[in-house]
């Protein structure tokens, strides 16, 4: 069967990474240095290469998806200088005020993170609406005229625009709007009313300002893009990939760059659905580990789950320290626990992170002037990475420096053999990302007995089978190449577009007409934001008991009787009979689904493994453990732990008491 | 790695360590999401602890400090109240009494024992303030008018709520008939309790992996450990005898100040905290009952001494607090407290305070201090009784390193309360939200500043409680810094006829008045004139200062 030719690359922080899937139906894949400021460069260069590699001609290119991580390091680096926010009268303190939690305690030396805005860039007028939606005071348009005129001359380029209420009634932010249109084209608008039309002001505002940071180096970038691609010979549309884990136009996106904030985590999260689904296990955990954090995020029938609002760069991930965002996104827990992440010994146990030695100076086994012993440098001492060869780096590592590393810093404190503190180091870090795994799967109410979990990353296969062991879930699914996961998810996401309304109805005297409208409405304006013909439309309702302050999304189908069945699973029991009151409603409209076939493993003859000590508590301390190269496994072959299997980028450890097979992928099922 | 029984190993120590927090915190993001209160889900004022089946504390969640010193002795409150073996599967326990909880009746502390085949284990316990429990005033937190508790409104002494999985129907009943908002009450109440549901299976299951021997035996090492690091980080302060004292403005309007003295001696692993010489019980419900005494010394010294160590029993073993029996910081029943949350930020602030010449590096100046009113009255529009809450937090004082922080609570740690929730919940419209400037302390680093919040009230016949403070005594500056501003709530401010009202005030508003809180500015550290000329020219330009 002949499919179309597929084009996704992936910007990271340090790699770019390319997938081609060909019309055969095979992937091919490159990486590259990702080049700064503009990421463009390393982008087309890579293009090319991998085009001409494979033999693909540009106007024969069905699609190409492109996901990027340019808005989260735009808002890190605050570059908004040529910003603005427009508010009503008397709140132009709102964006630094905040919410006012304190994130640590007790921690009396703790800072907030800098306002994206100093208070010089926030103005107000004169308007109010109130909550009901009525107006107050009315928008006072001269007032308005004078203050564009102001901000123009003073060189503002974007405007953000967040009135209290507006969720209600947008009345004033449009006619701003249009009032700017008018008098200062050249300004790009950010409307509350559009971004994120929800109610709480503070984080309502800080959506806005966000958007509005990140418009016009957005626009001009995918302007950029897609104008290199058309050059190129591309007659298709250019797709980005959202922080929900849909992929929406160049275009929409444009509009909308707020959405497309954290695509990475997204993406790897549905190529681990479609490990499930070419397994048979549509609701599963993905579970992504690299260097300085652990990512782990649930998928039920095939799909991630997904929140309405998150928060961008928190302080050493401590809730509460970060930027909110209403913007919808997988529902993901990130802990500081990686390869890198730094053990110490304190109050006679063994604590992991968050603090992370990173790639410089790194693990104290990289020779790179660490002298903090890292989980890597753990993995190391028990055996089970190989000296020789690590990651695409090639590195070779040290074990003498790790030694002295977990030696002097953990397993002397505690009075306990250097093997065993390693062994200690293993197991808490695994801890750490069990009670994670416990937060997105019970705490979620899904019993992770239910479950699969499918490893990425470069540490994920080390750590996955022990990471399950006391949770019960059935498979770990552990992917060849899991280094490129996440640009093949760039290729398998829909396209996909999330509208919203915030309207306050007593649900159980609901206007089945009005919310038949509501829906209708939403629905044209996805289909023209889609830019394709949707294949379907999912309508979604918040619920909450009447007087609560946070909602639960279910199906507008049924609605009542899906919000006490995920209510009693997620919080202990349900009120059945209290009211119901539904806040938000929500469209996504989705347009294709697109097939992509990963390559298959041919069989081959089966090699006697080399083997090397690793250490396993079950066996006494080190034993003999078989090593095989993951490229000589053949599909069908049975493995029995104590096992390791090694390929470029990751290892996969397989603890006695497991057993795994070979699937026709090369994937390892493993079960304990 | 054998755990020996008694003696677990490092690495069952820690898994089980890290299992009884984040039961803790899934508890408290459960209570948070399914709170009806404004106060509760938006402010977070409500704590989550674990303890163990003597009722010693095993773990807290990262909530409100406050209610601390309250739950480390509330289990054993519940134990003199039903001996453990008169306990069943399936009962839940609730008090309210102040001085057996955290010191008024709106908070509401819920106990939830937890057994594993058939065995007590453990507690888990949430405390929650509840927006009305009845008495003279909306909120419940009258200064003004009251000579005792009985003025306060509903006393619940230990009671079981849930019998064996059965609800005592009278209890809650009486509960609902005594509150002004009687759907809210009953809505937290349900909260706290299916939260800690949760809790107890999550407890169950850590018993079921580790059997009760390793799991004890865990808790003792935590509390051991967590001792003795206190303890080595005490021993680290150099010993002496600490003074420090400072004033309330007054227990309601036209009464006097109320000193507040505090001796702390730092003598080798151990810190004793002593109140003598502060003034004695108001008859007004400015009184702090010693459990929520204690909490803000607790709080205050573990900033101190440990600030992201756990905080369990064996935290709280080195620190020696009396007050003399009858001063208004441990009155005796049943003298008024409902108020008291007024008094927290200056018992914290004494012990900075004191301790400021010892430890100058880890100490603050005094912060701004917030403002916690109530107010009830007819909602005309919604067609029902309502009882807001305002929680309104300044800046905090300035440290050895930095300039205090804007706007961040402390240290009683609850959130705003956003001003489109309180809009589409209560019949007012807040006209503004922002920094007072020229209000920060002056030093080499500059104290936060006080914030205004001005909110219309849509009703007749409003019964206001004030609840605020710092209008006659400055938040003091450390070493050198100079005090921040004053703070006063206004009535109609630029209206003629405004006025201004005490801090403690009760008062009746009309239909259309707007109370303008303002909150005093936070206090500096060092010498101003050693301030980088740099910042003072950024807060210049940010509009934060006018002057220096």
């Amino acid at each position: 069967m002949r499919s179309s030719v597929q084009v996704a690359f992936d910007v990271g922080g340090t790699f770019t990474d390319f997938v081609l899937q060909d019309a055969e139906g095979r992937l091919h894949t490159g990486k590259r240095l990702t080049t700064y400021p503009d990421p463009t460069g390393a982008c087309l260069e890579g293009l090319d290469e991998i085009m001409a590699r494979t033999g693909a001609v540009w106007p024969e290119l069905a699609r190409a998806v492109h996901g990027s991580t340019l808005g989260s390091n735009l808002v890190i680096e605050r570059k908004g200088a040529d910003v603005a926010l427009v508010t009503t009268r008397g709140f132009r303190d709102v964006l630094a005020i905040g919410r006012q939690k304190r994130y640590e305690l007790y921690d009396l030396q703790t800072e907030r993170p800098r306002p994206l805005l100093d208070r010089t860039q926030v103005h107000e007028l004169t308007e109010r609406v109130l909550a009901d939606g009525s107006v107050y005071v009315p928008l006072d348009l001269d007032e308005a005229r004078a203050l564009i005129r102001r901000l123009g001359e003073s060189g503002v380029r974007s405007l953000a625009v967040c009135f209290l209420h507006s969720y209600a009634n947008p009345a004033h932010e449009r006619r701003f709007g249009e009032l700017l249109k008018q008098l200062a084209p050249a300004v790009e608008v950010s409307l509350s009313c559009d971004v994120a039309p929800q109610f709480r002001e503070y984080e309502r505002t800080s959506t806005t300002v966000i958007n509005a940071y990140l418009v016009n180096a957005v626009r001009e970038y995918l302007r950029g893009m897609t104008g290199r691609l058309a050059e190129r010979g591309y007659g298709g549309r250019l797709f980005i990939m959202q922080s929900s884990g849909g992929a929406a136009t160049a275009e929409t996106m444009a509009d909308f760059p707020v959405r497309m904030i954290e695509s990475g985590p997204a993406a790897g999260a549905l190529i681990a659905a479609r490990y499930g689904e070419m397994t048979g296990h549509p609701d599963l955990i993905a579970f992504d580990m690299g260097g300085t954090t652990a990512k782990l995020s649930l998928i039920t029938g095939g799909r991630p789950q997904t929140v309405d609002s998150f928060e961008l760069h928190r302080v050493r991930l401590a809730p509460g320290s970060g930027l909110p965002l209403n913007v919808r996104s997988l529902d993901l827990v990130e802990i500081g626990a990686g390869g890198g992440s730094i053990a110490r010994a304190e109050l006679g146990t063994i604590q992991v992170g968050p603090e992370s030695a990173g790639s410089a100076p790194g693990p104290a086994c990289y020779g790179l002037g660490g002298s903090q012993p890292t989980v890597t440098d753990a993995n190391l001492l028990l055996g089970y990475l190989n000296p020789d060869g690590f990651a695409e780096a090639s590195l070779r590592l040290d074990l003498e420096a790790a030694r002295r590393a977990i030696a002097e810093k953990v397993a002397r404190p505690l009075g306990l053999p250097v093997e065993e503190a390693a062994w200690g180091i293993h197991a808490m870090v695994n801890l750490n990302m069990e009670l994670a795994t416990r937060v997105v799967s019970i705490e979620r109410g899904h019993d992770p007995r239910t479950l699969a979990l499918v490893a990425t990353g470069g540490s994920g296969p080390a750590h996955a089978c022990r990471l399950v062991q006391q949770l019960g879930v059935q498979t770990v699914i552990l992917p060849a190449s899991a280094g490129v996961a996440s640009a093949i998810g760039l290729l398998a996401a829909e396209v996909k577009f999330d509208l919203s309304r915030s309207r306050l109805v007593d649900f159980d005297r609901l206007d089945p007409e009005e919310a038949e409208d509501l829906y209708r409405e939403m629905e044209r304006e996805a289909e023209q934001a889609l830019g394709a013909l949707p294949a379907a439309l999912v309508r979604e309702v918040d619920l909450r008991y009447s007087g609560q302050g946070y909602e639960l999304t279910v199906p507008y189908e049924n609605a009542r009787q899906e919000f006490e069945r995920l209510y009693g699973r997620r919080y202990g029991m349900a009120s059945p009979g209290e009211a119901l009151e539904a806040t938000t409603w929500r469209l996504t409209a989705i347009a294709e689904t697109p097939h992509v076939e990963l390559p298959r493993f041919a069989p081959r003859e089966a090699r006697p493994p080399q083997r090397r000590p690793a250490y396993f508590p079950e066996c006494g301390g080190f034993t003999e453990t078989p090593v095989h190269p993951r490229h000589q496994l053949s599909p069908g072959q049975e493995l029995e732990g104590p096992v390791v299997v090694e390929e470029h980028g990751s290892t996969t450890v397989l603890p006695p008491g497991v057993r795994a097979r070979v699937d026709s992928y090369g994937s390892l099922l493993a079960r304990w | 790695m054998v755990s020996e029984p008694g003696r677990p190993d490092p690495i069952t120590l820690g898994v089980v360590w890290g299992a009884l927090r984040s039961i803790c915190v899934e508890v408290g993001s459960s209570v948070q999401r399914t709170a009806y209160s404004i106060q509760a889900r938006e402010g977070q004022d409500f704590s989550v602890a674990v303890f163990d089946a003597q009722g010693r504390m095993s773990a807290q969640g990262p909530y409100s400090p406050g209610h601390m010193g309250a739950m480390n002795f509330a289990i054993g409150n519940f134990i003199n109240a039903f001996a453990p073996e008169a306990l069943r599967p399936g009962d839940t326990l609730l008090l309210n009494d102040p001085q057996l909880g955290s010191g008024h009746f709106p908070d509401f502390l819920v106990a939830q024992p937890c057994f594993w085949r058939e065995r007590l284990v453990g507690f888990g316990v949430n405390l929650v303030h509840h927006t009305d429990v009845g008495g003279s005033r909306p909120g419940s937190q009258a200064v003004e008018g009251i000579f005792d508790w009985h003025q306060e409104g509903l006393r619940i002494p230990p009671v079981k709520i849930v019998e064996e999985g059965r609800e005592n129907k009278t209890a809650l009943d009486i509960i609902a008939a005594n509150s002004r908002v009687p759907g809210n009450v009953l809505g937290d109440l349900r909260s706290q309790r299916a939260s800690l549901r949760v809790g107890e299976q999550r407890m169950a299951e850590l018993y079921e992996r580790f059997g009760s021997e390793t799991v004890d035996a865990c808790v003792e090492a935590m509390i051991q450990q967590t001792e003795a690091r206190v303890r080595e980080r005490i021993q680290a302060m150099p010993d002496g005898e600490y003074r420090f004292e400072d004033f309330m403005d007054d227990c309601g309007s036209g009464t006097d100040p109320l000193r507040i003295a505090v001796l702390v001696t730092v003598s080798g692993d151990r810190i004793a905290v002593d109140f003598a010489g502060s003034d004695p019980q108001t008859e007004s419900g400015l009184n702090s009952y010693f459990n929520y005494t204690r909490s803000y010394v607790y709080a205050a010294l573990k900033c101190l001494t440990d600030p992201f160590g756990p905080m369990n029993a064996g935290a709280l073993r080195p620190i020696e607090i009396s007050a003399p029996e009858g001063c208004f910081l441990n009155p005796r029943p049943p003298a008024g407290g409902g108020p008291r949350a007024a008094i927290c930020t200056r018992i914290f602030e004494v012990i900075l305070g004191a301790l400021a010449g010892a430890v100058p590096d880890a100490v603050t100046a005094a912060n701004s201090h917030f403002c916690n009113a109530t107010f009830g009255a007819w909602d005309p529009v919604r067609k029902r009784r309502f009882v807001g809450y305002e929680l309104i937090h300044g800046g905090t004082g300035a440290r050895a390193a930095r300039d205090g922080c804007e706007a961040m609570s402390s240290p009683y740690n609850a959130a705003n309360i956003p001003i489109e929730a309180v809009e589409a919940a209560t019949p007012v419209i807040v006209e503004r939200f922002e920094f007072i400037p020229d209000t920060g302390g002056r030093g080499r680093h500059r104290g936060g500043l006080g914030v205004r919040r001005d909110v219309r009230i849509l009703a007749e016949n409003v019964k206001l409680t004030n609840l605020s403070e710092r209008r006659r005594f400055r938040p003091f500056g450390v070493l050198g810094g100079e005090p921040g501003a004053l703070g006063r709530t206004v009535i109609n401010p630029g209206a003629p006829g405004e006025y201004e009202i005490g801090g403690k005030a009760s008062v009746d508003l009309r239909y259309g008045d707007v109370v303008s809180f303002q909150l005093a500015g936070a206090g500096g550290y060092g010498d101003p004139a050693e301030r980088d000329p740099a910042l003072v020219e950024e807060d210049r330009r940010l509009g934060l200062i006018t002057r220096w």
